[in-house]
């Protein structure tokens, strides 16, 4: 069984004035366990609303999300213990750091979940760790970490509650390339040691394609894509008609291939597309 | 002619924040001179120094050490502060910021108000500056009704109306989405090409830096390279010490050379990769 | 949602009463009001009627906008509305029921505080509809520049009204994030007593204030950038001018005082 699942799911804001918009237009969505996904579409095609909504901060105005099976909206559902379960971490999550210490702050959602204090320790010490933050940094204020450090101290503070699904909304906005490796790399590490279900959204397809195993891509309210990273980019040019870019190295090899040459069309990586184009050459045939 | 930018040997350290701690050393002797019409990246990773370094070419910070002098004002004479500020503008990164009038068009009059310029060559210039950006038909619009892309090119628009030698830019596109980058790059690009504007663009994004003609790399408050960006990237083991990247298509290039096949190290776009590599294809067909 | 809030929305058109001076358009309003309650004769409301048709038509704003701006105060004017209708006795008394009743006074008493109130509130929403804010602030920093002399900084003060009007949008849309990612940590807001409630509002009052020092700090550099150095020497993009136009709608709206003052004494002694 899945272990969220989206049904018909649409979201409408503003009814009946004239601002009135469809974020999110009947989707259907069915997220397995342990899956790392990533989630693509342009400003405005509806991801910032189904995340939220995905774990039980909005209300859909048509359909439902199922955690486990059970309806989230359903008569009696707790939907704290949702948020629990489903973590959100907004974009520049830094921006909402507000506690004395670093160590405070982190507590602050295994806190609101009512443990003792025993496990919020081992909880904050672990997720600490886990996104780099050192021991000594922990009784500081948060305000006086670094911008990287903020932003790790933040995804920490979503990572403390343990949540079944991790959500994040552009976890790399604004951040250096060592920034944003530092990051994605914690959270794949995250993603192995703890099996527990990803879902990453970002602008930076070259950022994204290296770490999931599917790719989500939203267009217009709409899902126009649910699959393996090779099977999304090899469809490519439908993306840049959604005005998405593709990473560049897939651009690169899909020009290649419209030059006649055997190179795959499913590139994404640069490390894969260097292996493949090495190969082709050392064997120097299999021209078509 | 002498460059419209001159630094010499700067320094810049931040006051200790008590006294048992020493003065941290952002900058540590930097020397560079720009020249009128450049399109300049300065690139390094958070913490490089590079912000620090924007923020001396218009006076906002003064070198400790050294002297920087602007169209051959030095920026410690307070007396021509209105004027050098008036030379280099300056853009921020978060567009929000940096927008004070509740209507665009008076947005982007507000520099020119502060200088006394009269209402009627306001108009012009104002009008001036929102076409040559792209936003004249939004003039009329509130801010937060518009994209990131656009309140940047509002922004920008907003400085070139002051019609300055030159805008320094700090991370113009750090926060925008793919379409906002592009907008606002395309603008960049054109008031240097049209308008003769110097533009020097403090980014961490290495497809925005080899666009440039030429490239700064700041490492540790020091000038690490300096250069045309082909050169600059084609150091690639070095730029990924720095905590850099390269293009993917210099990357690939990188690869295979590594590998012992015979490719140029100056690639930087998509285009010149693929040329590149069908060439090395046929060659090897053709043996 | 919290941004959906409209603040005194300007609403750009191209029009008569768009294109006044805003100081006239200031000083208009507030004859207008003098006009609404001045005396107890319904003629006072018959001219404010009057006038805000006559606005209405030259400043080419939709009814329904004036109309939208009074659901906001609904509910206080049916609260004082029956609170009069009830509670007022005097002249014929039609229903009467303990300290209940219902007069011909109390009807006409709270219609005409209710058809005030509107006419009130539509008058001044019209003003905000067909005055940017910018040229609002210039138009009060203008009447308010007799008090430099007394050494008031009125520059400063327009300064600040104009810039918090450019942030007001921008604050309401970060709380609405702040206190979602909140909420996304368990932060329970909706239940509790009153200290527990005010307690919770820590996580989202912290995070706020963080914020707006940033951008107060980030937006006085980009404004020293752009060679800001107080009032001094200061020119603007729109000057303040006055025309015949300003003049012809002062004069209509003092005549219509007029009438309403000269009405209000011959019909207060019959």
């Amino acid at each position: 069984m899945p272990i969220l699942e989206a049904k018909n799911l649409t979201y409408t804001y503003s009814i009946g004035t004239p601002f009135e918009k469809t974020a999110v237009d009947h989707v259907d969505l069915e997220i397995g366990q342990g899956e790392f996904i990533g989630i693509i579409g342009h400003t405005g095609s509806g991801k910032s609303t189904l995340m939220q909504m995905m774990n039980g901060l909005l209300k859909p105005t048509e359909g439902t999300v199922l955690l486990d099976g059970k309806d989230i909206w359903e008569k009696g559902a707790d939907r704290r213990a949702v948020r629990f379960q489903v973590g959100l971490v907004f974009q520049y999550p830094e921006y909402q750091l507000f506690e004395e210490t670093v160590y405070k702050d982190i507590a602050f959602g295994p806190k609101n979940m009512g443990l003792d204090e025993q496990e919020i320790d081992r909880r904050v010490r672990e997720t600490a760790e886990a996104v780099g933050l050192r021991e000594e940094l922990l009784q500081k204020s948060p305000y006086a970490l670094s911008g990287g450090q903020k932003r790790r101290a933040a995804i920490a503070g979503v990572m403390a509650m343990e949540p079944r699904v991790l959500i994040l909304d552009e976890p790399c906005a604004g951040l250096d390339p060592k920034g944003r490796m530092k990051i994605l790399t914690q959270l794949h590490d995250y993603h192995k040691r703890t099996g527990c279900t990803v879902m990453l959204v970002s602008h930076s397809m070259e950022d994204v394609a290296k770490y999931v195993s599917k790719l989500l891509v939203l267009s217009h309210a709409k899902v126009v894509a649910f699959d393996s990273p090779s099977a999304v980019f090899a469809d490519g040019d439908r993306l840049e008609e959604m005005g998405l870019a593709l990473p560049q190295v897939t651009r690169i090899f899909h020009a290649l291939r419209a030059k006649g040459i055997t190179v795959p069309d499913e590139v994404y990586t640069v490390k894969y597309g260097a292996e493949h184009l090495l190969a082709l050459l050392r064997e120097g045939g299999g021209q078509c | 002619m002498e460059p419209l930018i001159k630094i010499d040997n700067a320094h810049f350290s931040y006051p200790p924040e008590d006294e048992n701690t020493p003065a941290n050393e952002v900058l540590k002797g930097i020397s560079l001179t720009f020249e009128h019409g450049e399109l300049v990246a300065v690139l390094g990773h958070n913490g490089s120094g590079k912000s620090t370094l924007a923020k001396l070419l218009n006076a906002v910070l003064l070198p400790t050490e050294g002297t920087v002098t602007v169209a051959g004002m030095d920026t410690k004479d307070e007396e021509k502060l209105l004027e050098i500020r008036q030379h280099v503008g300056m853009v921020f990164q978060n567009p929000d910021n940096q927008i004070v009038a509740t209507i665009v068009e008076e947005d982007v009059a507000f520099g020119l108000e502060n200088l006394g310029v009269p209402s009627a060559e306001m108009r012009v210039r104002v009008d001036q500056a929102l076409q040559a950006v792209g936003m004249y038909e939004y003039r009329g619009h509130a801010p937060h009704q518009l994209s990131g892309g656009q309140k940047q090119r509002v922004a920008i628009a907003g400085i070139i109306a002051m019609r300055p030698d030159c805008i320094v830019l700090d991370e113009p596109t750090a926060m925008l989405d793919p379409q906002g980058r592009k907008e606002v790059m395309r603008t960049i690009k054109l008031l240097n090409r049209d308008y003769g504007i110097t533009v020097i663009l403090i980014t961490h994004e290495m497809d925005e830096a080899a666009q440039c003609d030429r490239v700064i790399v700041v490492d540790h408050g020091t000038v690490h390279l300096d250069a045309p960006p082909e050169q600059v990237f084609s150091h690639v083991q070095e730029m990924r010490d720095l905590g850099l990247d390269v293009p993917q298509a210099t990357e690939l290039c990188y690869l295979l050379r590594e590998a012992g096949y015979d490719l140029p190290a100056e690639i930087l776009n998509e285009q010149d990769c693929v040329e590149a590599i069908t060439a090395l294809w046929q060659k090897r067909l053709a043996t | 949602m919290l941004k959906d809030i409209t603040l005194g929305q300007y609403f750009p058109l191209d029009s008569v009463v768009h294109r006044m001076d805003a100081r006239f358009k200031i000083i208009i309003t507030m004859l207008y009001l003098v006009m609404l309650f001045w005396g107890q004769h319904v003629i006072s409301l018959i001219a404010g009627f009057v006038f805000l048709i006559l606005a209405l038509i030259c400043s080419k704003i939709p009814p329904k906008m004036p109309v939208r701006s009074i659901k906001p105060i609904l509910p206080v004017l049916i609260f004082t509305g029956t609170l009069n209708f009830f509670a007022m006795k005097g002249g014929t008394i039609y229903w009467q029921w303990k300290f209940l009743s219902v007069s011909s006074q109390g009807i006409q008493t709270s219609a005409f505080m209710i058809v005030r109130i509107c006419l009130l509130i539509m008058g001044t929403s019209l003003l905000t509809y067909t005055t940017s804010p910018i040229a609002l602030t210039d138009a009060i920093e203008s009447l308010l520049s007799p008090l430099k002399k007394l050494n008031m900084p009125v520059h400063a003060l327009a300064m600040m009204m104009t810039i918090a009007l450019r942030f007001i949008p921008t604050l309401i849309e970060e709380t609405d994030k702040i206190m979602s990612a909140q909420k996304a940590r368990g932060a329970d807001m909706e239940s509790g007593g009153l200290i527990q409630r005010v307690h919770a509002l820590v996580p989202i009052l912290i995070p706020l204030m963080v914020s707006a020092f940033r951008r107060a700090e980030e937006l006085a550099l980009a404004m020293e950038c752009r060679c800001y150095h107080g009032g001094e020497g200061r020119t603007r993009l729109r000057e303040l001018k006055s025309g015949m136009r300003d003049y012809i709608a002062l004069g209509i709206t003092l005549l219509l005082l007029a009438a309403v003052i000269v009405g209000n004494i011959l019909l207060s002694r019959t």
